[in-house]
């Protein structure tokens, strides 16, 4: 059975902060680089999104909270994707669509991500 | 044994050669003929060095005749024909015997056996050359008028360029208004000017030009005459059916494209919602803001890359090129989708993404930009289906893991290619030499590209290959320098390598002049009421079709006599080619 695109997923994640992956080109260079060694950091889980796989996304929530936000594959990124930050919208979503987490105290914010 | 004059050399290129075949030896068999007066081996003949001493040789050794062994005649027979003509020597009395692609290359293991055959072919090369005679290039004058058929972007900007170089210009377009395609193309990459306002400026640069003609709803219909002075017939539809005549020394064809049209059912062409990508661009035209398709408005739009283009050869009549345009037109086209509706969402499926040089930038803009690209492989296209009010475009994605996925899509745009336009009637008047893929054929891609076997004849812009806008504007540039560097000179070199009736010999049975390609030959009936047969020096190309069909070998084309191949034939048979 093949898994339904859906659009709406990636106007959500949009609204909620600036993700630019769709200048992505695939090329895997992130996934190369990333000291973590995960396969779906950072680049599937940025497909998953942009073509509204949630339940995939969901799937994998773990990779994007491994991620250590080190920006290796920033740094290395051809297309100037932001990554890092990128992921961090990505926790944002989930932490309020998924563990309806509320937003979080100032005090502690240095401390998490 | 006759009294020439001969110089052997006989290359070593630089191992190429030698490694296999004893150059050496070929080149004292080769002075074991009383006629060869000198035989040399050299590392590069082709070396500035090596042609000076040859030129020197011929000089010194007064020589009447020159073989060069060396490589494929299609590579030096014009630098050596040179060295012959620098030195005083007629550059036809020289042949080129190719010792490495027919003899080295193809016996690397056999050296004794790849030396025996170089020394036959050696001897075959001064078979001939003795009986070489001095030839001399015909010289035909040329009118200073040139006929282009095809008023797009390419014929315009050619009438144009051959204008302002003081040529009469005659413009032949087979519909009523000009412009080709572009003319009803609202907007076109890369930025700047509309196709509408490129076409208005062609024509009214045209019209400005009082030694441009233009004829719509014409045809040409027949050409005759002779390289440099080509009569040409042109059928005129408007404002009364008439045949004119113009005479004009060369001609350029510039008749574009058509654009492939899938069938039904192809990627669900046929469904409401599903469109070529020219259908989808007019849909655009007359939709500002955003887009409402049949009353449903559009959000989502899904495209198929390399519909009719880059069809495997396992296909009959396959279109196995990809037509060059097309990636690049569609990111355009979905950042034009972009500034009717920025909330549009866009999927690309493609197999490769060919938005070479520059429009690189025009891809990341439209991927910046929101538009989303998955891959597909060609053995897996995707497949198209209505499901309710929706479209759905089934595909593997190769850029997620190979998934399935289902998109669904208000409109489903078939990114269609650019194919052959059929033109036979055209084809055959002109002779216009056709490639397997349909399109016409240049004389050499790279160092000859707009040149075709006809000479005089001229191809320019998407009549020649799939080419962009600026693409055909600069080929139709070349053909124009091409053009008037024959027409501007007056008069033009002819190879005299051509065949030649002996009217003593001839019964004028006619059986040559039915096997012409060329229409070279014709009939012209003598003082006794009976029909001799004369070739156009300045029509025939020399390909030596007829000779065989002579009966009585009245018919031979200078250069290649029978005299000349038999002499060949016994070189290469003879015997004691063995020295001991
Ligand atoms: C959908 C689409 C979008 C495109 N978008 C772009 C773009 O954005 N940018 C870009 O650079 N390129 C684009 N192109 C390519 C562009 O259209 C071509 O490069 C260009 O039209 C080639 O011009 P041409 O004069 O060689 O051929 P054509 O435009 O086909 O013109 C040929 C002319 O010859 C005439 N003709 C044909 N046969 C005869 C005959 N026997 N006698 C007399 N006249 C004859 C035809 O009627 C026509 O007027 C696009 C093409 C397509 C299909
Ligand atoms: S390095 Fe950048 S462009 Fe390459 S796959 Fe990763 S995010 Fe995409
Ligand atoms: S930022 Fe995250 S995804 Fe990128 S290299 Fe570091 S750990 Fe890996
Ligand atoms: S330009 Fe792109 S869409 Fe067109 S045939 Fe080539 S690869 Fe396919
Ligand atoms: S050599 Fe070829 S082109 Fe010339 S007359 Fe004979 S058949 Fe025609
Ligand atoms: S085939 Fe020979 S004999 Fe017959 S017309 Fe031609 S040249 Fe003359």
């Amino acid at each position: 059975m093949a898994t339904l695109v859906n659009p709406n997923l990636i106007d959500q994640v949009k609204q909620s902060d600036a993700f630019n992956a769709a200048a992505c080109m695939n090329c895997g260079i992130c996934t190369a680089v990333c000291p973590m060694g995960i396969e779906h950091l950072p680049r599937e889980l940025f497909r998953y999104v942009l073509l509204g796989l949630e339940e995939d996304l969901l799937a994998h929530r773990d990779a994007v909270y491994s991620c250590l936000l080190c920006r290796l594959c920033e740094v290395n990124c051809p297309a100037e994707v932001h990554i890092a930050g990128n992921v961090r919208t990505l926790r944002h979503y989930l932490n309020q669509a998924v563990f309806h987490v509320k937003r979080m105290p100032r005090a502690r914010k240095a401390t998490t991500g | 044994m006759s009294q020439r004059r001969i110089g052997v050399y006989v290359c070593q290129c630089g191992g190429n050669i030698s490694d296999y075949v004893d150059v050496e030896r070929v080149a004292s068999q080769a002075a074991d003929n009383a006629d060869v007066v000198i035989a040399r081996t050299a590392m590069f003949t082709c070396s500035d060095a090596t042609q000076a001493d040859i030129a020197e040789d011929i000089r010194q050794h007064q020589l009447d005749g020159l073989v060069v062994a060396s490589c494929s005649p299609k590579l030096h027979t014009l630098t050596f024909r040179g060295v012959a003509e620098r030195a005083g020597l007629n550059p036809y009395q020289y042949t080129q015997v190719n010792l490495r692609e027919q003899c080295s290359w193809a016996h690397t293991d056999d050296r004794k056996g790849a030396t025996d055959k170089a020394v036959t072919l050696v001897e075959a090369g001064i078979g001939r050359t003795r009986l070489t005679e001095p030839l001399n290039p015909l010289v035909v004058d040329t009118m200073p008028k040139a006929l282009v058929i095809g008023a797009g972007i390419t014929g315009m900007r050619a009438a144009v360029g051959l204008a302002d170089l003081g040529m009469e210009v005659y413009l032949v377009e087979k519909q009523a208004t000009v412009g080709g395609w572009l003319k009803s193309m609202d907007t076109m990459y890369p930025a700047g000017k509309t196709p509408k306002e490129i076409i208005d400026q062609l024509d009214e640069q045209i019209h400005q030009r009082s030694n441009v003609t233009v004829f719509t709803e014409a045809e040409v219909v027949q050409k005759g005459g002779t390289f440099g002075n080509y009569v040409v017939k042109v059928a005129l539809h408007r404002p009364t059916e008439q045949t004119i005549s113009l005479n004009v020394g060369s001609i350029i064809v510039a008749t574009g494209f058509d654009v492939y049209q899938p069938e039904i059912g192809q990627y669900g062409y046929g469904i409401d919602g599903v469109l070529t990508l020219p259908e989808f661009q007019d849909f655009l035209k007359t939709n500002p803001g955003p887009m409402v398709y049949h009353g449903r408005p559009v959000r989502t739009v899904s495209y198929i890359y390399c519909v009719g283009s880059r069809e495997g050869r396992e296909q009959p009549n396959a279109h196995t090129y990809c037509s060059r345009y097309c990636c690049t037109s569609t990111v355009h086209t979905a950042l034009e989708v972009f500034k009717h509706d920025p909330g549009v969402h866009q999927y690309h499926l493609y197999r490769d993404v060919r938005t070479y040089g520059k429009y690189e930038l025009l891809y990341s803009e439209s991927r910046e930009k929101g538009s989303l690209y998955l891959k597909f492989a060609a053995d897996q296209p995707p497949a198209v289906e209505r499901t309710g009010d929706q479209l759905k475009v089934t595909v593997n994605d190769l850029l997620t893991s190979r998934k399935e996925l289902a998109i669904p899509s208000d409109l489903v745009v078939l990114v269609t290619g650019i194919i052959p336009r059929e033109n036979d009637a055209l084809v055959h008047a002109l002779k216009l030499p056709v490639g397997k893929d349909g399109f016409y054929n240049e004389i050499h891609p790279k160092l000859r590209p707009v040149e075709t076997v006809v000479d005089g004849v001229y191809i320019a812009g998407a009549c020649q290959n799939p080419k962009t806008a600026g693409e055909s504007a600069a080929s139709a540039l070349a053909a124009v320098t091409q053009s008037a560097s024959i027409l501007k000179k007056g008069k033009v070199q002819l190879d005299p390598q051509v065949a030649f009736i002996d009217a003593s010999e001839c019964t004028g049975c006619g059986a040559c002049l039915k096997v012409c390609p060329y229409e070279a030959i014709s009939a012209q009936s003598g003082d006794n009421g009976q029909s001799a047969y004369v070739v156009s020096e300045a029509i025939c190309k020399g390909c030596g079709g007829c000779v065989p069909e002579c009966p009585v070998e009245a018919i031979r084309v200078q250069g290649y006599t029978n005299a000349e191949i038999r002499a060949m034939i016994d070189g290469l048979l003879m015997e004691e080619v063995e020295q001991i």
